[in-house]
């Protein structure tokens, strides 16, 4: 039987990811550019991903897209929510999963999967910033802190502070409040971690949280997040050095079902 | 007519409401603006104007109402006062301005008090207990006030009969909506979403005998269509309004068929008839406001059994609606109040639904393109 390869193109926000699977099974190559819809991300993480691969768009049986620009991608054969793939490549990476937080660059979402990997339920944030990737940015920028050290800083904290978990720019404020009173920038960056945890928290109690639980999205490399949202929901959460991959990873898996 | 090129007028009429106004004002006729929710628009067709209905607009942005409104203020209330500012309504002689909730009430006033001598603001506070009789009698005595500023705009002494022979006009535009909702849920490949909103939108800014002739003729019509083999899903839609085309194109393009709604604007709006055979026009009215059920904006004094919920949970499983979609306003305080009953009633029928929040002047939809496409793929 020849090999069947799928690639799974997720088009973000704030990211681009590619996939490409063999046989439905194998990833053979992945690629990630940190820009998203509406630039050269999505061309470029395509190039990336086959030149990786040592393969061409020829080779590729099905291409299927998801993610914000989805829908903007010509060479896909089809285009899918990426609320459909992450449930699917969340349970490719853990076969026990039943609920996916998945924390992107602009929104939250929250899914219940079924044991058959598809979606059952979800919910997705409000047109809001707060308890997202982008509200992660903008606390990062006001600190003076790169957004990948957020986690080893918070970890150092000592103090607990409050930061309100209704809007990003009240909270943008009182981290500049916290800041102008002294306040240790690891404590408000500890604060900042729970106050994102406080809001995807209540997501997934509107969804049902069930075991296993995964965390996927650029978010979940955040680990001052993840332990955060671990306290708040009292439940253990796991997660993938493919975690920001999920979607893409999904989207190869759903292009491996329709072309076989 | 075909079929395609009916819908079309309607959808033309329903995104041209100023042309509508114009129409009517070139023939001479005077122009009342009707805003949410259940004024007795049959007063101003009685009284030979032409009710202007005012939900909204999907084109414009608040700018010059903001001199007026608390920023969570709904857009729809926002929008009304905006398009009464910045001259859209010009052509109006009077509006209506009913109170059913926290915002339409401070509105109001603002209205009153921006249109200053423009044009005439006609005050209306339905009764918290519509059931009993002293709740119909203050409908009646709210309904008469209304009357005679009425008949102070047109300059006519409105008549019983012309009252009565309005609600016979409503009656029949109500019958043909409903009708329509029903045969646009059996033939959704013929309807679309954005069409089925285009029918049901253009009744607010047309005259109802003329609305009615031309929907009982696109009815006809759609009856003589075969059966349907509908393979997408049947939804029912919620919500006080869900009429931004590019937002129910997204249902179309991922073939959600709308098999009945429990929307404000829509069958909310036409559900409950008025009696005919009252001598009494004005009780016939008042009747018909007590006898309205079952909507967020009305006081139920059996709430706490979840009336209301259950009842839009029937109304999908009546349907055979595979889920519901909740579009909800943003800031309005009725519907995410309720949203928690009604979320119990549609788990505990195992009725899937999702919300989302939606804004007149939302342009962009991406994320509830995404929702509402990963809604279809777990319902299909």
């Amino acid at each position: 039987m020849n090999t069947l390869y799928t690639m799974g193109i997720d088009i973000g926000s704030t990211a681009s990811k590619c996939v490409i699977l063999k046989d439905g099974k194998e990833i053979v190559s992945k690629s990630l550019v940190s820009v998203g819809a509406g630039t050269s991300g999505p061309s470029r993480a395509i190039a990336e991903v086959l030149e990786n691969g040592g393969l061409k768009r020829e080779d590729m049986a099905f291409v299927l897209a998801t993610g914000y620009g989805r829908n903007s991608l010509e060479i896909a054969d089809k285009q899918m929510s990426e609320l459909s793939c992450h449930a699917h490549g969340a349970h490719f990476l853990f076969p026990n999963v039943h609920t996916v937080i998945d924390i992107g660059g602009q929104d939250a979402k929250v899914l219940h999967v079924g044991d058959d990997g598809n979606l059952v339920n979800f919910v997705m944030n409000d047109k809001c910033a707060a308890g997202t990737g982008r509200f992660l940015d903008v606390m990062a920028r006001v600190l003076e802190v790169d957004v990948g050290d957020l986690a080893g800083l918070g970890a150092k904290s000592q103090v607990q502070v409050e930061i309100s978990s209704t809007c990003t720019v009240f909270a943008e404020s009182e981290v500049i409040s916290q800041l102008a009173k002294g306040t240790d920038r690891c404590d408000i960056i500890d604060g900042i971690h729970r106050s994102v945890a406080g809001r995807v928290g209540g997501l997934a109690r509107r969804v049902g949280v069930q075991p296993d639980v995964v965390m996927t999205g650029g978010v979940a490399r955040n680990c001052g997040v993840l332990h955060a949202l671990e306290k708040e929901l009292n439940t253990e959460i796991q997660t993938s050095p493919l975690a920001q991959y999920n979607g893409a990873l999904g989207a190869a898996l759903f292009a491996f079902e329709k072309c076989r | 007519m075909a079929i395609a090129e009916k819908l079309a007028e309607f959808r033309k009429i329903a995104d041209n409401p100023k042309t509508q106004l114009e129409h009517y004002k070139s023939k001479g006729m005077k122009a009342v603006g009707v805003m949410p929710y259940f004024a007795p628009e049959e007063l101003v067709f009685a009284a030979g104007m032409f009710p202007a209905g005012m939900w909204g607009s999907n084109t414009k942005s608040i700018s010059r109402a903001k001199e007026y409104c608390a920023s969570f203020y709904c857009s729809l209330v926002q929008l009304d006062l905006e398009m009464l500012l910045d001259g859209t309504m010009d052509g109006l002689d009077a509006v209506i301005t009913p109170t059913c909730c926290d915002t339409l009430r401070p509105n109001s006033q603002n209205i009153k008090v921006a249109m200053k001598n423009k044009m005439k603001v006609i005050f209306l506070a339905h009764p918290q207990n519509r059931f009993p009789e002293c709740g119909v009698k203050y409908t009646e005595s709210c309904y008469k006030k209304i009357r005679a500023e009425l008949d102070e705009v047109s300059g006519h002494k409105t008549t019983d009969e012309e009252i009565q022979n309005a609600i016979k006009v409503y009656n029949r535009s109500r019958a043909a909506r409903r009708e329509f909702v029903k045969l646009a849920g059996a033939h959704p490949e013929a309807v679309s979403a954005v069409m089925r909103s285009g029918v049901l939108k253009a009744s607010y800014f047309m005259l109802k005998d003329e609305y009615a002739d031309k929907l009982e003729a696109l009815n006809a019509e759609l009856k003589a269509l075969p059966a349907s083999d509908w393979k997408g899903v049947r939804i029912v839609t919620s919500g006080i309004i869900c009429d931004n085309p590019t937002l129910l194109k997204i249902l179309d393009d991922n073939k959600c068929a709308i098999v009945a709604d429990d929307v404000a604007q829509e069958t909310r709006s036409f559900r409950c008839d008025a009696p005919e055979d009252d001598a009494d026009p004005i009780h016939a009215l008042a009747i018909q406001f007590r006898n309205q059920d079952y909507d967020i904006l009305l006081y139920d004094k059996f709430s706490s059994q979840n009336r209301r919920g259950e009842y839009v949970a029937k109304m999908c499983k009546d349907n055979h609606a595979d889920g519901l979609i909740l579009f909800m306003q943003q800031f309005c305080d009725p519907e995410e109040m309720e949203y928690p009953y009604l979320k119990k009633a549609l788990d505990a029928a195992g009725i899937p639904h999702i919300r989302l929040g939606i804004d007149h002047q939302m342009r962009d939809f991406g994320q509830a393109q995404t929702a509402i496409q990963a809604f279809a793929d777990v319902l299909d």
